[in-house]
């Protein structure tokens, strides 16, 4: 009963790659990757957007492509 | 034979004559080692997130290739000596290769982009074909 009068509550977070077959990874389209990054450029942590830890590894290594070449920031705006 | 992909940002205040001599050389460099190129895309001018030796734009360009480690060392060397090349990275994508086929489906694909519009449409039925089945059952 206790965890009913809790303010907020869990909402289920599902892994958006496994559900959605055609949102595909690459560091080519940054326009994607961009929803996985804070406007600062940082990473979001797989507790906050709910990727699966398989999806979330993969997207790390894309990331850091992507910055490599210059499509998305190290360091965002400020 | 694997298949590497390489991207590089050439310097975009180069005249055209230079940048086609350069993309040259580097499709030579790769057919040199015993290489194949399988895809050669450019796509144009862009801004850079962040800038590199102080300029906010660059020129990207994007190749497919087949080969060994022996062209990926080649043409790394030969980018790194060449000013006119801000950034290059080169990622393994299969280790594996069938050259025929992937020659084949660079092909398709130029082929296909005029016919974008017909291929998600395929993808709707397709999915709307396993949503009756499922009632079926």
């Amino acid at each position: 009963m206790a965890y009913q009068n809790k303010k907020f509550f869990n909402r289920r977070k599902i892994c958006r790659f496994c559900v959605d077959d055609d949102l595909n990874m690459d560091y080519k389209e940054p326009k994607a990757l961009k929803q996985f990054i804070t406007e600062r450029g940082k990473i979001i942590p797989r507790r906050i957007t709910g990727t699966c830890a398989k999806h979330q590894r993969e997207l790390s290594t894309t990331i850091k492509r992507a910055r490599h070449i210059a499509l998305l920031p190290f360091v965002g705006k400020f | 034979m694997r298949k590497y992909e390489t991207i590089f940002i050439s310097n975009s205040d180069l005249q055209e004559k230079k940048q086609k001599e350069l993309f040259e050389k580097a499709q030579n460099v790769i057919t040199q080692q015993g290489g194949v190129v399988i895809n050669f895309d450019e796509w144009g001018n862009k801004k850079l997130a962040y800038e590199i030796k102080k300029k906010s734009h660059g020129f990207y360009v994007c190749m497919a290739y087949g080969g060994d480690g022996k062209v990926v060392d080649e043409l790394e060397r030969i980018f790194r000596l060449d000013d006119n090349i801000m950034k290059f990275m080169t990622i393994l994508k299969k280790e594996i290769v069938d050259l025929d086929e992937e020659l084949a489906k660079s092909a398709n694909k130029t082929k296909t982009e005029t016919k974008e519009e017909a291929e998600p449409k395929t993808k709707e039925e397709a999915k709307t074909e396993i949503e009756t089945q499922a009632e079926t059952e």
